[in-house]
């Protein structure tokens, strides 16, 4: 799941796919504006044919969060 | 074809009898088979649809005794949130849309100040209501929206509704009170903008921006927002158009393909990921590009709530969309000027609206006109502070050319405005970290369109408790904060200091 979250990361921001760490943060680290990473939750539903509630996902902070997040709803 | 109204009730009046059985909303609605498939298909409703259930729901208060009361609607923008916001305001009362994404304690705090007797919840806020009904004494009824089922203790609106006649007769006059409207204060305190009838229909319509009937609008701001309630639902109605409700902002590229918009009502912060994706498949010919992301059908984004950047309208422009900024704030309704296609001025957020006057005094814009709030509710002191002879201070600094185009030039205030949209007080959040032994000083602000906090830790006191991480305990407390605070409040960085702030001659901190 890292991973497959890591190329969709790079994607949204302008980040070496080598920088992105389990506790990178969204915005702190990465760069992400609260859009972009709405945004890539919206492509992750479809890739992975899941759904995600805005509200839940809105206290991910971490990469290591979204991944247990995506993990618990797959 | 343009038309004025004066009240929300003369708007809808009119609107439906132009366009009752033109689809008013279309949404999604999730369907589950036999076998547990997932599926979504599209409904909508009609004008008169809209009309004669925001009546039904008139006449529900009514029989509650509640029609003249102030009645609190928590939730995102559905169906039956505009049912009950025109219901509560044709019928005489006073709706207060409340922010979903505050903690329960806040938002039991703004029902008791804006003196709220009813609330109309969507289920997904069931939590805040129970809370609320311990909490704020003055509550006689709750109303849980858009579910089948419906919580103990909760009158259920489908069935308020379905229990009426539609064509419950009142007239509301153009100065009776119809919304307050929380906004931030500088105090950290929120105040409730009041806005009569007239003040929100008179921005909605005073101004014909040649928009046709029929225009499919996608609606992704939030609701409980003036841009949004009185530029996406109550000018479209005026209009005819046809308003799409996105379901969530992570949904929004898959909204538009299904929904297919002609236009959107955005905060800078959309465009400018919008155009980060544009910029990224510059590669494809432009139709091919903006048939991707956009549609073929899409031509104008309605920009609003924040600063945006210039630049940006020449980018959507190689895709043939238009960018239409402009500028306003909840204390007028919320528009006091925008560009439009046909008349605009680079570097300037619009020409005035029809409705308003404008003046420049010590550099900082006031404006006059029928969208001016009436005040600040129970709070004669801001209220003062902020109107005088009917002229609203705005807090931003700037003037009005010769030709009516307003320039802005910085602000007056010390608000933090964000891309989204949303208006932060600093002393709020400052007040809120201040709490704690270990912040002896601490100023929040912008930094790169993100919340910063600055913080001059107690250093004696960090040396009693043999605090050795100092950056580790600031965060804990950054991290406390920003638990319970909504994310756009969320603060993003931490910068510490070794020597206390400059003061002012009154030994307040030095902002700038």
């Amino acid at each position: 799941m890292f991973d497959k979250l890591a190329d969709i990361i790079v994607n949204y921001v302008e980040v070496d796919r080598e920088d992105i760490k389990p506790e990178s943060r969204f915005m702190e680290d990465l760069g992400f504006t609260s859009f972009d990473f709405m945004s890539m939750l919206g492509e992750i539903e479809d890739e992975l044919d899941i759904e995600i509630v805005q509200e839940e996902a809105a206290d991910i902070r971490t990469v290591q969060e979204a991944v247990d997040y995506l993990e618990k709803i797959s | 074809m343009n038309s004025v109204s004066s009240t929300i009730r003369e708007l809808l009046v009119k609107s439906e009898a132009a366009h009752g059985s033109w689809d008013a909303f279309r949404y999604k609605v999730k369907q589950k088979d036999a076998e547990g498939k997932k599926s979504v298909s599209v409904a909508s409703k009609t004008y008169t649809e809209l009309k004669e259930d925001s009546e039904r729901f008139s006449a529900a208060l009514e029989s509650l005794g509640e029609s003249k009361s102030h009645i609190a609607i928590l939730g995102t923008t559905s169906y039956e949130w505009i049912v009950a916001y025109m219901g509560v305001v044709n019928g005489g009362g006073v709706a207060v849309p409340l922010d979903a994404q505050l903690p329960a304690q806040e938002l039991c705090e703004l029902l008791n100040r804006a003196e709220v007797t009813t609330l109309i919840f969507d289920v997904s806020m069931v939590q805040t209501a129970e809370k609320a009904r311990k909490l704020c004494p003055g509550l006689k009824h709750v109303i849980a929206m858009n579910d089948d089922s419906t919580p103990e203790g909760a009158l259920s609106f489908r069935k308020l509704v379905g229990e009426q006649e539609p064509g419950f007769a009142y007239t509301p006059l153009p100065e009776e009170l119809a919304t307050i409207m929380f906004t931030s204060g500088t105090t950290g305190k929120s105040k409730g903008v009041m806005l009569s009838h007239r003040n929100l229909a008179e921005n909605a319509t005073c101004l014909d921006m040649k928009i046709q009937e029929g225009t499919v609008i996608l609606s992704v701001l939030p609701i409980h927002h003036a841009y949004c309630l009185s530029m996406d639902i109550l000018k479209a109605l005026s209009l005819g158009s046809v308003i799409c409700i996105n379901d969530s902002l992570i949904r929004v590229a898959k909204n538009m393909k299904l929904f297919e918009p002609n236009m959107i009502l955005m905060v800078p912060l959309m465009i400018e990921t919008l155009a980060r994706k544009l910029e990224e498949a510059a590669w494809m010919p432009a139709a091919l590009v903006k048939a991707k992301v956009f549609g073929k059908q899409f031509h104008t984004i309605c920009s609003g709530g924040a600063y945006l950047n210039p630049a940006y309208i020449q980018t959507f422009k190689k895709y043939g969309i238009t960018i239409l900024q402009g500028y306003g704030m909840t204390e007028c309704s919320p528009v006091i000027s925008t560009n439009l296609s046909w008349e605009n001025k680079e570097g300037s957020v619009g020409k005035l609206m029809p409705n308003c006057e404008a003046k420049t005094v010590d550099e900082e814009l006031w404006v006059r006109g029928s969208s001016v709030m009436q005040g600040y509710y129970h709070m004669p002191q801001e209220t003062a502070d902020t109107l005088e002879d009917g002229w609203l201070k705005t807090g931003d600094l700037g003037y009005v050319d010769e030709d009516g185009f307003v320039f802005l030039t910085g602000r007056k205030k010390n608000l933090i405005i964000t891309p989204n949209g949303e208006n932060i007080s600093p002393e709020e959040i400052e007040n809120k970290l201040g709490g704690n032994r270990l912040v002896q000083e601490v100023l929040v602000r912008d930094s790169d369109g993100v919340i910063e906090a600055e913080i001059f830790p107690d250093y004696e006191y960090a040396g009693k408790k043999k605090i050795k991480d100092m950056q580790g305990e600031l965060q804990k407390i950054i991290d406390e904060y920003n638990k319970n605070a909504p994310l756009y409040k969320r603060i993003f960085k931490l910068k510490i200091r070794e020597v206390e702030f400059e003061k002012n001659t009154t030994k307040k901190i030095k902002r700038f």
